[in-house]
């Protein structure tokens, strides 16, 4: 038995007690910790050993047979499944950077108001459609954008003469053109505000000095803004994208609700291509989607190491 | 927070900046607000018009009344109350136990504890494996299912570990002197100090559960036992409105779904703001 010496938090060093012994101790906290352990093995672990069907032929009928990496091998030459990649990178990153820019934008400007109740009203306000879930979300822009007689947006657009008498009105949401913008637009309307909460944490940090500082050299509001609470908040965006930048592979919800058969080649990504060839397809092949979701995994996996390494480098530690 | 704008000297008047910058943000106050305005006021309006009016010209309850009447618009929106109760209960189960078993840094194998949960964070089965093991637990066509998916969330947990943490860890050892069991000090030191994280983590995971659509749309394919943001969604985006011959109009009901759908949390939204906003500081950047 080693004759470890550990300091309690009283700065007393005592020999380390046998690890039978503290086991034994600490029975208690192992208990409290079975129902934890329970849910992370069956929600987590059972399905992690699901991963090998990735190698299987796996059909809701028949038997399992092995096919090695076929499925992979399918995947890559099928193009369905490199648009969806490439979705999910764009929209993702696209959302990723117009929410930040908004969101930096709207907490420095926020920031400046000197009126605390208008200011406070308005943080109420903005992160309200937070908390809206995607469904509702989905469907309060679709109403609006419905193509039928009680669709705000063309009916304004056939008032002020942009859609002509003999002009059928728009199925924004059905358009591989207009799917895209109305899809980011939606993000930032929604996920803005939610942004401002760290960006505004950190400004309501910075040292007032600094202002006075620019005050006393004369500099103007904008030029405060440009060389003190801009500095001040680089830090926190960059963090605030790395840590995103990890998660771009679980784009899902927000394309799930949204998307329609018309717009795929514009909307589709790997979960959603995932979810249709398991649930809306005839005879679904297990094995080919549980391959597509382990592609999924892994380049996500990749994804958080990466941005942890650049983390620890940038500012000192992980992310996870 | 407030104290940069308290020292804003008296002789700062209103310029030009501050102008712009009021009309800018009451710009961006009415483009949050108008669409939702639009819903509320839709879902009072008799007939549905494309226009945005401030008042409902022709005030029905209609949209309401045919929810409440409705057994399949009700059963989900009862479906979403449970789940949503269950899920935060167990949900806040596990992350408080979880997270103060993780704060015992004496106890051997905390750190396996600790690589085991954070694994999960980095890599998962995915959906179909997932699915495929829900099934043969018989959770597939099960509102349970949204309990149980919910109640396990290891980043809640890590939040919860977080804010035990900040615990000063004499109470602990002072508790564990006078004879305290762990369960004894969870119960009568952690828990009482934590009322704060309770509450936001809990929103958080009522939120989670609430919102949820895709849990259901991959998991449940019968509708007795779907959730309301299911229903809602998929009869105003997939016109499976429950059945023919209402004598409300489909604008009026499909927007009195929607405030529906958002009623629980925006009637508590402004007395729990700080609680909902809270979560975020607990847990991410702290720099």
């Amino acid at each position: 038995m080693s004759k470890k010496k550990v300091v309690t938090s009283s700065g007393i060093e005592v020999r380390q007690k046998p690890l039978g012994l503290r086991i034994w101790n600490n029975r208690g906290y192992y208990i409290m910790f079975l129902p934890v352990l329970i849910f992370l093995l069956i929600m987590h672990y059972w399905p992690m050993l699901g991963v090998r069907y990735a190698f299987y032929d796996y059909k809701p009928v028949g038997p399992k047979t092995f096919v090695g990496l076929d499925h992979f091998t399918k995947m890559f030459s099928t193009q369905a499944f490199w648009t969806a990649f490439w979705n999910t990178l764009e929209l993702s990153i696209a959302n990723l950077l117009l929410t930040n820019i908004s969101a930096v934008v709207v907490s420095i400007f926020l920031n400046e108001m000197k009126n605390l109740f208008a200011k406070k009203t308005l943080q109420t306000l903005i992160y309200l459609p937070h908390f809206m879930s995607w469904a509702v979300v989905a469907s309060i822009f679709s109403l609006l954008l419905s193509p039928s007689s009680t669709g705000t947006v063309n009916g304004i657009l056939r008032d002020w003469g942009i859609l002509g008498e003999a002009d059928k009105n728009i199925y924004f949401l059905a358009s591989t053109s207009w799917w895209r913008p109305i899809y980011w637009f939606i993000q930032v309307w929604k996920e803005t505000g939610w942004g401002t909460i760290i960006y505004l944490a950190t400004l309501s940090g910075i040292n007032p000095e600094l202002y006075e500082a620019a005050d006393i050299d004369g500099a103007s509001r904008m030029q405060k803004i440009r060389f003190v609470t801009l500095p001040a908040l680089s830090n926190t965006i960059i963090t605030v994208l790395i840590l995103n930048l990890a998660k771009v592979m679980n784009l899902f919800e927000s394309v799930f609700v949204l998307y329609n058969n018309a717009v795929f080649e514009v909307s589709d990504v790997i979960a959603t291509y995932i979810y249709r060839q398991t649930f809306a397809i005839a005879l679904p092949n297990y094995g080919y989607s549980t391959a597509v979701g382990l592609f999924r995994s892994l380049v996500g996996c990749v994804l958080v190491l990466v941005c942890n390494q650049v983390s620890k480098k940038v500012r000192g530690r992980g992310i996870v | 927070m407030a104290k940069e704008m308290v020292s804003k000297k008296p002789s700062d008047k209103l310029h030009v900046f501050d102008i712009v910058n009021y009309i800018v943000f009451i710009l961006i106050g009415l483009i949050i607000i108008v669409p939702i305005w639009k819903v509320v006021v839709d879902s009072f309006n008799k007939v549905g018009v494309y226009q945005f009016q401030l008042w409902p010209n022709t005030f029905t309850l209609d949209g309401y009344r045919t929810i409440i009447g409705t057994e399949q618009l009700y059963s989900p929106f009862i479906i979403s109350v449970v789940t949503t109760l269950l899920g935060t209960l167990l949900g806040l189960v596990l992350s408080t136990l979880g997270g103060y078993v993780l704060v015992q840094f004496e106890m051997p194998g905390r750190s396996l504890f600790a690589y085991i949960l954070l694994f999960t964070m980095i890599f998962s089965g995915g959906m179909i494996p997932e699915y495929l093991v829900m099934r043969r637990l018989g959770l597939v066509n099960n509102w349970w299912i949204l309990v149980v998916k919910h109640g396990m969330n290891v980043y809640n947990l890590v939040l919860m570990r977080n804010f035990f943490e900040g615990i000063p860890a004499s109470l602990y050892e002072a508790a564990k002197i006078d004879g305290c069991s762990p369960m004894g000090i969870f119960f009568k030191i952690v828990l009482p100090l934590s009322k704060a994280a309770l509450a936001s983590i809990g929103l958080m995971f009522s939120v989670a559960v609430w919102n949820d659509y895709s849990t259901v749309k991959i998991y449940i394919t019968d509708p007795l036992q779907v959730n309301f943001q299911y229903k809602l969604r998929n009869m105003i985006m997939d016109g499976d409105t429950p059945i023919s011959g209402y004598k409300v109009s489909q604008s009026t009901l499909y927007n009195a779904g929607i405030i529906a759908a958002v009623l629980p949390f925006m009637v508590l939204y402004p007395f729990l703001q700080k609680y909902f906003v809270k979560g975020v500081n607990i847990g991410a950047v702290k720099e």
